[in-house]
C-alpha cells in the first residue's frame, strides 16, 4: 500500500520533473499556441451562444431526472399500495407545477430577447 | 422599598430631563434639580434612622430597608436591595455631588442639554444602585449600567482627545469586569457544590469556604475588577485621560462618586467574601497601595495640565483606600470610610475648580496661568481651601480620613504605614505647586483680556464651593457625625476578616 | 406512516407547500404583496402549529425526520425569524429593479432546508437539508443582478458562496462516507451504540474531522471562514440577515445534536479540534474585525466571533453531571436565540438606511456619522444592538455571555474563558467605534439619513429591540422553555 503510494508520487514528480532537466528550452510564438502541433486557431473562444440551448439542455436533464424515480416506484408499485400512489402523485403534481411555471415564465419560448421584444413591436400589423 | 425608588425616581428623571429638552431648553437643568431634590427627600429617613431601626439579615446585623424579590431562578439570582451604615453614607454622598455636579453643568453644558442630562442622572442611578445591591448578579447589572451613560458623557461633551479617552476608560472597566463576571460566577458554582443551594446573594456567599490557590484566583478576578475602578497603580492608566478629558461635571462624578465604586467593592467583597486570600495577598495589596501612594503624587508633580494633575492626585489618595482595605481592623476601616467621603468632596472642588478656569481661560495648561489671585480673590481663596484640604491639613476631612488609615495600618504594617506616611510629604508638593503656578507668582498674558468681573466666581459657583468647603469642615471637625452612623455596619463587617 | 405521523407532519409539509403554490399563483398573477403574504402566512401557521405541539411526546416520522421538543423549539424560531427576513425583503425588492416574487420561493425553499435540518437525526435528511439551504442560498445572494442601478458585487459574492459551500458539502459527504464505512449506519444513536461498543477506528475519526470542517464552513469558524466577509458584503441586506442568523443558528443547533446523541463530543479529539478552533475564531474574528470601515464585514467578523464563543459551551455539553450537562445545553440555546434577535435588529437598521432603488446600502461607517442628531431612535436601537452583541447587561447579548461563562464555569474551561474574555476586551473597541462615530457631530448633509422608513421596517426593528430587552431584563420564561426543550437529549 505505502509503497505502491510511494511509486505513484514518485512516478508523477518524475514525470514532472524529467522534462525541466531533459528537455531544451526555447521561446517562440509557436509555443505558446494551445496546440502547438496541431491546426491553427481561429478566432476568439469566447463567442456568444444564445442562451435557450443551455435552458434546454437543463431542462432535458432536470425532467429526465425526474422520471427515472417514477421506475423505482414502478418496479414496487404492488407493496406501496395506495400510500405510494399518492406519493407519486404529489411528485408529479409538483412536477407539474414547475412545468407550468417555466411555460408561462416563458423558459420555453425559443426566441432570444430582442426578438420577442421586435415580435411584439411587429404583431398588431 | 425606599431604595428602589430612589433608583427608579433617578432613572424615571433621567427620561424626563431628556424629553423637556423639546419643551424648553432649560428645562432639563430645572427637571434634573428636581429630581435630586426628590431623591434627597427619600432618603432623609434612612439618614435619620435610629440604631434600633437597623434590623439583622442573615446574622449580619446593621441593615436597612431589606427588599428581596425573585429574579432568575434558574441562577438563585434575586432583586436583592440592601443598604447599612457604609452605603448610606455613600448613597449620601452620591446625591449630594449630584448636586455640585449639575451646579457645574448649569452653565457648561450648552449642547444637547437633555440627553446630557439623562445620562447624567443615569450614571448616578446607577452608582446608586452599586451601592444598594447586595446580589451580586444585580451588583454586576448596576456596575455596567453606569458605564454606558458614562461612556457618553465623555464621548459628546467631552475635550480634544475625548474619543480616545472614553474608548480606553470603557475597555479597561469592561474588560476586568468581564473578569469579575467569571470569578462571580466560580464563587457562586464553589458555594453551589458545598452547600447545594444555588445563590447569588451576598448572605449565601459568605460562608463559602474559599482556600487554596483557587480562592486566591477567584479573589484577585474581584480584586483586578476594583483596582481598575479605584484606580490602583498598574492599571491606573485610563484615569488621567478620562478624568481630563470629560466635561467638568462628568470629571466631578467620575472622582468623586465612580472611584468610590471601586472603594466601595474593596470593602464590601475582598475580605468578607474571602479572607484567607486576602490575608495571603496582603503583602501585595500593600505594595500596590504605597506605590500608588508614591508614584501618583510624583507623577502629579511632573503635570502641567491641571486636570491631569489632580487626575493623579485622586489615585495617591486611593491608595490610602487599598492600605486601610487590607489593614482590616476598626481604626483602618473608619479611616477608609471617611477618606472615601472626604476625597469624594475635596475632589470634586478641585475638578469644578479647574472646570471654572478652563471655562474661562479655554485652557487647562498650568504654564499658561499664573498670577490670577489679584484677578480673582474670592476665587484664589477657595482654590487654596481646596489644595490645603487635599495636602491633608488638620481639621478638615482628608487629614481625618488619611490620619484613622495610617494609626490602622500602623498597627497591623508599620512599614506600609511608615512608606504611605510618606505621601503626606508628597502632596503639599503637588498641591502647592499647583495653587503657585497658578494663582500666585507672575502674572501671564492669557487672561489680561478678561476683566476682573467677568473673571470671578458668580453666586452660583460660590454656592456650590461653599456647600463642598461647609461639607468639609464638617467632617473635620465632626468626625463622629459620620463614623456612628458606620459604626454598627463597620464593625459587622469587620468580624468576618480575619480580626486584628 | 400512520395518521398521528402525518398530522405531525403537517408543518412541515406547510412549509413545503409555500414554494408549489407560489409558483402556482406566480404563473396567473404577478402580485408581489399578495405573494409575500402567502409567504408570510405559511411561515406563521406553521410556526403557531409547532409551537402548539410543544411538550408533546416525541415522534419519529421515518427513520429521517424526529419531532421532539429539540427540534420544535428550533422549528418554531426558524419560522418566526423568518418573518423579518420576509417583511426586510418585502420592502427592499419593492424599490428595487428587479423580478420579485421567485425571491419568495427561494425564501421558503432556504426556510424548508432549515425545518428539516432542525428536525433531522439522521445523515439523509442532514444533508437533504443543508444542500437545500444553500441551494437556495446561492441564488438569493446573487439576487439583485438586474437593472439599473444593480449592486456590483452580488454576483462575485454568489459565486464565491456556491464554490465554498459545494466544497464544504463534499466534506459533509465523503465525512458521511467514511462514518458509515465505520460504523455501517446512519442514523445519530446508531453511532453512539458503536462508539459505545468500541467500533471506533480511524476512518470513523476521519469521518468526524471531516464532518466538523463542512459544519465549520456553514458556521464560519476560523481556518474556514475566507467566504463570510465577502459574502456578506456583497449579498443584499435581507439575505445578509438570513444568512447570518437562520442559516447559520439552525446548522449549530443540528451539530449539537449530532455531537451529543453520536455521542462524538465525548472524544477527546473532537474536544480538543473544537477547542482549538474555538480559539482561532475567537481571537482572528475579533482581530480582523478591528479593521472594518464596512459595516457588514464588520458584523462578518463579529458573526465568527461569537460562533467561537459558541464553542465554549458545546464543549461544555460534554459533561457528565446531568446539571451541567444542562446548563451547558440551555447555554448553547440561549445564545442562538440572542443572536438571531440582536443580528435582526443590527441588520433592520442597516436595512433602514438603505437605498436598493440606487442600489446603495448603508454600510460603510461614515454613513452612521452623527446618526444619533438626526435620528435619534434608529441611532438608540441600533447602539442597543451592538450592546447587545458586545454583551453589556440589560442585553440578550449578557444573559447570554452570562450563560456561556457559566457553562464554561462549571466544566472548568478556564483557557477558553481567559480567551474569551480578552477577545471580548477586542471586540468593545469596534462596536464602540460604531456608536462613537454615530454620536460624532454630523459634518455634511447625510442623504442616507434623510430617507423615510418604511413601516415593515420599523415594526422589525420595534419588536427585535424589544425582544432584545426584554429577554435581557426577564430571561426566565425563555430558560423554562429552553429547559423542556432539551430534556429530550438528556
Amino acid at each position: 500500500m505505502i509503497l505502491y503510494l510511494v511509486l505513484v508520487v514518485g512516478l508523477i514528480i518524475a514525470m514532472l520533473a524529467g522534462p525541466y532537466f531533459l528537455g531544451r528550452r526555447r521561446v517562440s510564438r509557436a509555443v505558446n499556441e494551445p496546440y502547438e502541433c496541431g491546426i491553427v486557431p481561429v478566432g476568439s473562444a469566447q463567442y456568444r451562444v444564445p442562451i435557450p440551448f443551455y435552458l434546454f439542455a437543463i431542462f432535458f436533464v432536470i425532467f429526465d431526472l425526474e422520471a427515472v424515480f417514477l421506475y423505482a416506484w414502478s418496479v414496487a408499485v404492488k407493496e406501496v399500495g395506495w400510500a405510494g400512489f399518492i406519493e407519486a402523485l404529489v411528485f408529479i403534481v409538483i412536477l407539474l407545477v414547475a412545468l407550468l411555471y417555466l411555460w408561462r415564465m416563458g423558459a420555453l419560448d425559443w426566441r432570444t430577447t430582442r426578438q420577442k421584444r421586435d415580435r411584439a413591436r411587429v404583431q398588431p400589423r | 422599598m425606599l431604595v428602589l425608588w430612589l433608583i427608579v425616581v433617578l432613572f424615571v428623571g433621567g427620561v424626563l430631563a431628556g424629553l423637556a429638552e423639546r419643551v424648553h431648553a432649560a428645562a432639563s437643568r430645572w427637571v434634573t434639580l428636581a429630581t435630586l431634590v426628590v431623591s434627597a427627600i427619600l432618603l432623609w429617613p434612612l439618614a435619620c434612622a435610629q440604631p434600633q431601626a437597623f434590623e439583622s439579615v442573615a446574622g449580619q446585623s446593621g441593615w436597612l430597608a431589606v427588599l428581596q424579590w425573585e429574579w432568575i431562578p434558574r441562577f438563585g439570582i434575586t432583586f436583592l436591595l440592601a443598604v447599612d451604615g457604609i452605603s448610606v453614607l455613600l448613597i449620601a454622598l452620591t446625591i449630594f455631588l449630584g448636586f455640585i455636579a449639575l451646579l457645574s453643568a448649569w452653565e457648561e453644558i450648552q449642547t444637547r442639554v437633555g440627553f446630557f442630562y439623562f445620562n447624567f442622572l443615569w450614571t448616578l442611578a446607577g452608582v446608586v444602585g452599586i451601592f444598594a445591591a447586595l446580589d451580586l448578579f444585580l451588583f454586576f447589572i448596576f456596575w455596567e449600567i453606569m458605564l454606558i451613560p458614562m461612556f457618553f458623557i465623555i464621548v459628546i461633551w467631552g475635550h480634544e482627545d475625548r474619543y480616545y479617552a472614553a474608548l480606553k476608560f470603557f475597555i479597561y472597566t469592561q474588560a476586568s469586569s468581564l473578569l469579575l463576571l467569571l470569578s462571580m460566577i466560580a464563587l457562586v458554582f464553589l458555594n453551589w457544590q458545598q452547600s447545594g443551594e444555588i445563590s447569588f446573594s451576598w448572605f449565601d456567599l459568605l460562608g463559602t469556604k474559599t482556600e487554596g490557590v483557587f480562592g486566591l484566583l477567584l479573589m484577585l478576578g474581584f480584586f483586578v475588577a476594583f483596582l481598575v475602578k479605584l484606580p490602583g497603580v498598574p492599571v491606573h492608566n485610563w484615569l488621567p485621560d478620562a478624568h481630563t478629558q470629560a466635561p467638568t461635571p462628568g470629571s466631578v462624578i467620575l472622582a468623586g462618586i465612580l472611584l468610590k465604586t471601586g472603594a466601595y467593592g474593596l470593602l464590601r467583597f475582598i475580605v468578607p467574601l474571602f479572607p484567607e486570600a486576602a490575608l495571603a495577598f496582603t503583602p501585595y495589596a500593600l505594595i500596590i497601595a504605597v506605590v500608588s501612594v508614591l508614584y501618583a503624587a510624583k507623577m502629579a508633580f511632573a503635570q502641567n495640565d491641571m486636570k491631569r494633575l489632580i487626575a493623579y492626585s485622586s489615585i495617591s489618595h486611593m491608595g490610602f483606600v487599598t492600605l486601610g482595605v487590607f489593614s482590616w481592623n476598626a481604626l483602618a476601616l473608619q479611616g477608609t470610610l471617611l477618606q472615601m467621603i472626604a476625597h469624594g468632596l475635596s475632589s470634586a472642588g478641585l475638578f469644578a475648580m479647574a472646570g471654572a478656569i478652563q471655562h474661562r481661560l479655554h485652557t487647562r495648561a498650568l504654564s499658561e496661568m499664573g498670577g490670577m489671585w489679584s484677578q480673582a480673590p474670592r476665587m484664589a481663596a477657595i482654590a487654596m481651601f481646596f489644595a490645603i484640604a487635599a495636602l491633608g491639613l488638620p481639621g478638615l476631612g482628608n487629614f481625618v480620613g488619611e490620619f484613622l488609615v495610617l494609626l490602622g495600618s500602623f498597627q497591623m504594617h508599620p512599614i506600609a504605614a511608615i512608606l504611605a506616611a510618606l505621601g503626606m510629604i508628597l502632596a503639599p508638593v503637588y498641591a502647592l505647586y499647583l495653587l503657585q503656578k497658578s494663582f500666585l507668582g507672575e502674572q501671564s498674558d492669557t487672561f489680561s483680556a478678561h476683566s476682573a468681573s467677568l473673571f470671578e466666581f458668580k453666586a452660583r459657583e460660590v454656592l456650590m464651593m461653599g456647600l463642598l468647603i461647609f461639607g468639609l469642615i464638617l467632617m473635620g471637625f465632626f468626625p463622629r457625625l459620620l463614623t456612628e452612623y458606620s459604626d454598627v455596619a463597620l464593625n459587622s463587617l469587620q468580624a468576618l476578616g480575619w480580626g486584628p | 406512516m400512520t395518521i398521528e405521523e402525518l398530522i405531525a407532519l403537517v408543518p412541515l409539509l406547510v412549509v413545503a407547500s409555500i414554494s408549489v403554490i407560489l409558483m402556482l399563483v406566480v404563473s396567473f398573477v404577478r402580485h408581489h404583496r399578495l405573494i409575500s403574504l402567502i409567504t408570510l402566512a405559511g411561515f406563521i401557521a406553521a410556526g403557531i402549529m409547532v409551537f402548539q405541539s410543544m411538550g408533546q411526546p416525541a415522534i419519529q416520522i421515518t427513520p429521517l425526520i424526529i419531532l421532539d421538543d429539540f427540534s420544535r423549539f428550533f422549528i418554531v424560531m426558524t419560522c418566526f425569524a423568518s418573518v423579518p427576513a420576509v417583511l426586510l425583503a418585502y420592502d427592499y425588492l419593492r424599490r428595487s429593479e428587479d423580478l420579485k416574487e421567485e425571491y419568495y420561493m427561494l425564501l421558503s425553499l432556504a426556510v424548508l432546508g432549515a425545518v428539516v435540518l432542525a428536525a433531522s437525526n439522521h445523515f439523509a435528511s442532514f444533508f437533504i437539508g443543508v444542500e437545500l439551504l444553500s441551494v437556495s442560498l446561492f441564488a438569493m445572494v446573487g439576487y439583485m443582478v438586474h437593472g439599473e442601478h444593480k449592486r456590483v458585487s452580488t454576483l462575485e459574492a454568489s459565486i464565491k458562496y456556491m464554490i465554498l459551500s459545494g466544497v464544504s458539502s463534499s466534506f459533509l459527504l465523503f465525512g458521511v462516507a467514511l462514518i458509515y464505512l465505520n460504523f455501517g449506519v446512519l442514523t445519530f444513536e446508531g453511532i453512539q451504540q458503536k462508539i459505545l461498543n468500541g467500533t471506533l477506528n480511524g476512518y470513523g475519526m476521519m469521518g468526524i474531522a471531516m464532518l466538523l470542517i463542512g459544519v465549520g464552513f456553514k458556521l464560519s469558524w476560523v481556518p474556514f471562514h475566507m467566504w463570510t466577509p465577502d459574502v456578506y458584503e456583497g449579498a443584499p441586506v435581507p439575505v445578509t440577515a438570513f444568512l447570518a442568523t437562520i442559516s447559520k443558528v439552525i446548522v449549530f443547533a443540528l451539530g449539537l445534536r449530532f455531537l451529543h446523541e453520536s455521542g462524538a463530543l465525548g472524544l477527546f479529539n473532537v474536544q480538543a479540534a473544537l477547542a482549538f478552533i474555538g480559539v482561532l475564531s475567537m481571537l482572528v474574528g475579533n482581530g480582523l474585525a478591528l479593521m472594518q470601515d464596512n459595516l457588514k464585514r464588520l458584523l462578518a467578523y463579529s458573526s465568527i466571533a461569537h460562533f467561537g464563543y459558541l464553542i465554549i459551551a458545546l464543549i461544555a455539553a460534554s459533561s457528565a453531571s446531568a446539571t451541567n450537562k444542562a446548563l451547558a445545553m440551555e447555554a448553547v440555546g440561549f445564545y442562538l436565540v440572542a443572536y438571531v434577535v440582536t443580528t435582526w435588529v443590527a441588520f433592520g437598521a442597516l436595512s433602514a438606511l438603505s437605498q436598493p432603488e440606487h442600489g446603495i446600502e448603508a454600510e460603510n461607517l461614515k454613513d452612521y456619522r452623527g446618526l444619533f442628531w438626526q435620528r435619534p431612535w434608529l441611532a438608540a436601537i441600533f447602539s442597543v444592538a451592538l450592546l447587545s452583541l458586545a454583551g453589556v447587561p440589560l442585553t440578550a447579548g449578557f444573559i447570554a455571555k452570562f450563560y456561556v461563562f457559566a457553562a464554561g464555569a462549571s466544566y472548568t474551561l478556564w483557557f477558553l474563558l481567559g480567551i474569551l474574555i480578552i477577545s471580548s476586551a477586542i471586540g468593545l473597541y469596534y462596536y464602540l467605534k460604531v456608536i462613537m462615530e454615530m454620536c460624532k457631530p454630523a459634518e455634511d448633509e447625510n442623504d442616507f439619513q434623510k430617507a423615510a422608513i418604511p413601516f415593515e421596517n420599523k415594526l422589525i426593528l420595534l419588536v427585535m429591540t424589544a425582544f432584545v430587552l426584554y429577554l435581557g431584563i426577564s430571561p426566565q420564561a425563555l430558560i423554562e422553555s429552553l429547559n423542556s426543550a432539551i430534556k429530550v437529549l438528556m
